[in-house]
């Protein structure tokens, strides 16, 4: 896997984003951005080529699922890889993201491991 | 609270005895009111639900507090004879290479420095490499900041609910009491309301039992294979 791939990281929470973007940088990973909402995740998303976005959910403007609905309805975005790392442990949570495209779905706490396995299987499919 | 309901003004400051009883006075007269307005149910019901909530609420954000200090603390105390160790050893080659570039020592006492060091180098990628790891799980362990944040945040909206219910109960029995006749003030405007579609908004579960909620990767990875996801 191209390990220049630019990540975008959206959490309201600034210490989650640097957990993740330090994680991501241990995998290998050092072309991050990030967002602290999904108003300004779709803002950097149509300014900017990303290929990867994770995501929280429980955001305040535009929350994850929202965003991720929008980036799956916008023909320049739809493309992108979305992997939700959130809080929200409910099962209908899971199934509304799942139902509106998520590419994966990461319960926190979260492991270090069960990041990299998750990027792991969605380059899988998405090399198919 | 906010600083607009002091009682009125311009009576001095009132003895304990006189304070004692203008409360007990304003208690009957709030105990009445709610029973003519039939608020009593409703004020029992919030605190019912909102006091235990927030129990739960403020349990878990201690217990993951107290998890994330003790996880920092472990990692450092896993860290740091490592690092001691590092430099004793750093110190001691040291000195020995310093001996031998003083003494012009011969070619075989640089070999046997030579290999020590060597040595030295492999045991210092293996630690550092070591350290590096509980570097990372001491930044993992940041994650409670995130968590007990967004419950710190549902409690404040809880509180803010039960603040603003009874700061309007307390209006209504002060305009109830002003003029019995008036129309009952409670309308359902001006009752705070849950913000519509919060359905899937919950926020890290406090509670590992409820019902419908996953408590795992595992779950989470489960039910998607079900799905067909």
């Amino acid at each position: 896997m191209d390990k220049g791939i630019k990540f975008l990281v959206v959490d309201d929470f600034p210490t989650m984003r640097r957990i993740v973007r330090t994680l991501l940088k241990e995998l290998g990973y050092a072309n991050v951005d990030e967002a602290e909402d999904g108003a300004d995740a779709l803002a950097k998303l149509r300014g900017d080529a990303y290929e990867f976005v994770v995501s929280d959910w429980n955001m305040p403007n535009l929350d994850g699922l929202e965003m991720l609905k929008q980036i799956r309805a916008d023909d320049a975005l739809k493309h992108l890889p979305v992997l939700m790392v959130t809080a929200e442990a409910k099962k209908e949570n899971i199934i509304a993201a799942a139902q509106a495209g998520a590419n994966g779905y990461v319960v926190k706490p979260f492991t270090a491991a069960t990041l990299e396995e998750k990027l792991a299987k969605i380059f899988e499919k998405l090399a198919k | 609270m906010t600083t607009e309901h002091h009682p009125a003004p311009g009576q001095g400051p009132a003895s304990a005895q006189e304070l004692f009883q203008r409360l007990g006075q304003l208690t009957r007269m709030l105990r009445e009111s709610m029973r003519e307005l039939g608020l009593q149910k409703e004020v029992e019901r919030a605190v019912a639900e909102a006091v235990p909530d927030a129990k739960a609420r403020l349990s878990y954000v201690a217990s993951m507090t107290e998890q994330a200090a003790e996880r920092v603390l472990n990692a450092v105390d896993r860290a740091q004879p490592m690092q001691t160790e590092i430099e004793a050893g750093a110190e001691q080659l040291q000195a020995c290479w310093d001996e031998w570039l003083n003494a012009r020592g011969d070619q075989e006492q640089a070999g046997e420095l030579a290999l020590q060091t060597v040595r030295y180098l492999g045991e210092v990628k293996l630690k550092t490499r070591a350290t590096g790891k509980e570097l990372l799980d001491i930044t993992m362990a940041q994650d409670f900041q995130d968590l007990t944040g967004q419950v710190i945040k549902k409690l404040m909206e809880v509180m803010q609910s039960v603040e603003d219910q009874l700061l309007t109960m307390l209006l209504d029995s002060r305009r109830a009491g002003k003029n019995p006749d008036a129309e009952a003030p409670l309308s359902a405007a001006s009752r705070p309301q849950p913000a519509e579609d919060t359905r899937l908004l919950n926020g890290p579960q406090v509670d590992p039992n409820a019902r419908n909620v996953v408590t795992s990767q595992d779950q989470v990875d489960d039910l998607l294979d079900e799905l067909g996801f």
